[in-house]
């Protein structure tokens, strides 16, 4: 499938890595070249630089053709304007938010965007490795 | 009435001045950057909140939740729409407003339920198109929803319109002609009867994609296109 993501970071990067090795069509954006250094060597991708809030570079990004789209960068805002612009101008069926902040994670995520949020994820993890075990 | 502002900027702090002089209204303005909430502080005083207006904590305890408007004016339109989304699905805020800087988003934030948007782009661009003379149709004002704008109408010489009663001419549908200003600057409510004449200005409510059609009817035929050959003399 044709996957764009929106935001080269570790996970971004990791997560392109994955996809393209398993043989989808992956193109990455990012507004920091520089960011690109994280991808695997050997990247079968794309990589293009550009703001994914904007439609022009989403468009560049072949969104119009994409079955999923992922926003994983820093800002949660940015990943919500752009998961929306996805999802609701360009019909992407698959769009996958991060969203650091638990509530908006949980409000986004009832208004039909797939969000996780790695504080919850985060603080699970370490509740597991302090005490072996899930969250009591 | 209780008014939260999201955004502490020129607009913001210019709305929060006008708001805080109405009667019976309550005014929170919300700015994240400390230097300039603290600068708001100072002028505006208590209702002034440093923080960032689409964090859910942020917004329950300034009591969004009985809030009647909020209006969203930072200068970037992830945080306007998502402070809107916020405000409307999670506190449930009956009308919120928000500033958008890229023309493109406007049609996302109003699908995502935000009631109104301005633009300073389409603003700034319809402000100078009023005052080219040869714009014969400036838009106005969109009325949401509707599919409907209000033009400035500027009946040209020799137009198609010319001389002919308004219940003559071919409108897009559905059109209202509003009101007339005649050149020598009387205004009058137009009927059907009405016959247009050139330096007329008309304000019409018209559907938003029919501004070709209008232009035809009101703009001065094209004189004809001198011949171009290729390789001609100069």
């Amino acid at each position: 499938m044709n996957v764009v993501i929106m935001g080269c970071s570790r996970v971004g990067s990791a997560i392109a890595g994955r996809l393209a090795e398993a043989g989808h069509a992956v193109t990455v954006l990012d507004t920091d070249p520089y960011s690109f250094r994280r991808l695997p060597a050997g990247f079968a991708g794309r990589q293009l630089v550009g703001d994914g809030t904007r439609h022009r570079f989403l468009e560049d990004a072949g969104i119009h053709e994409a079955q999923a789209f992922l926003a994983l960068t820093q800002g949660d805002n940015r990943n919500i304007l752009a998961s929306q612009i996805a999802q609701h101008i360009y019909r992407v069926p698959a769009v996958v938010t991060r969203v650091y902040d638990p509530y908006r994670a949980e409000i986004f995520g009832k208004l039909g965007l797939r969000t996780f949020s790695p504080t919850n994820v985060g603080s699970e993890m370490a509740w597991a490795a302090l005490f072996g075990e899930g969250p009591g | 009435m209780y008014i939260i502002v999201v955004g502490g900027g020129r607009v913001g702090r210019g709305l929060a001045l006008e708001l805080q002089a109405l009667p019976d209204h309550e005014v929170v303005v919300i700015e994240r950057a400390g230097p300039r909430a603290a600068e708001l502080r100072d002028e505006l005083g208590e209702m002034v909140v440093r923080g960032d207006g689409t964090e859910v904590a942020l917004l329950e305890s300034v009591g969004t939740s009985r809030c009647d408007l909020l209006i969203a004016l930072t200068d970037n339109d992830g945080h306007n729409l998502i402070a809107c989304q916020v405000a409307k699905h999670h506190f449930g805020v009956p009308r919120t407003i928000a500033r958008v800087d890229d023309p493109l988003n406007e049609r996302l934030l109003r699908l995502l339920g935000v009631d109104e948007t301005i633009s300073a782009a389409r603003a700034v661009m319809a402000q100078i198109e009023a005052t080219l003379p040869e714009h014969t149709v400036v838009p106005l004002l969109p009325l949401h929803g509707s599919g409907l704008q209000i033009v400035d109408l500027h009946v040209q010489p020799d137009s198609p319109a010319c001389g002919k009663a308004i219940r003559d001419l071919e409108l897009p549908q559905p059109s209202l002609f509003s009101l007339i200003v005649r050149p020598d600057g009387t205004p009058h409510i137009p009927t059907g009867d009405t016959v247009l004449q050139a330096g007329d200005e008309v304000i019409a409510v018209t559907p938003e994609d029919a501004e070709p059609q209008l232009r035809a009817l009101i703009a001065t035929p094209d004189e004809q296109e001198p011949a171009w050959e290729p390789g001609g003399a100069p």
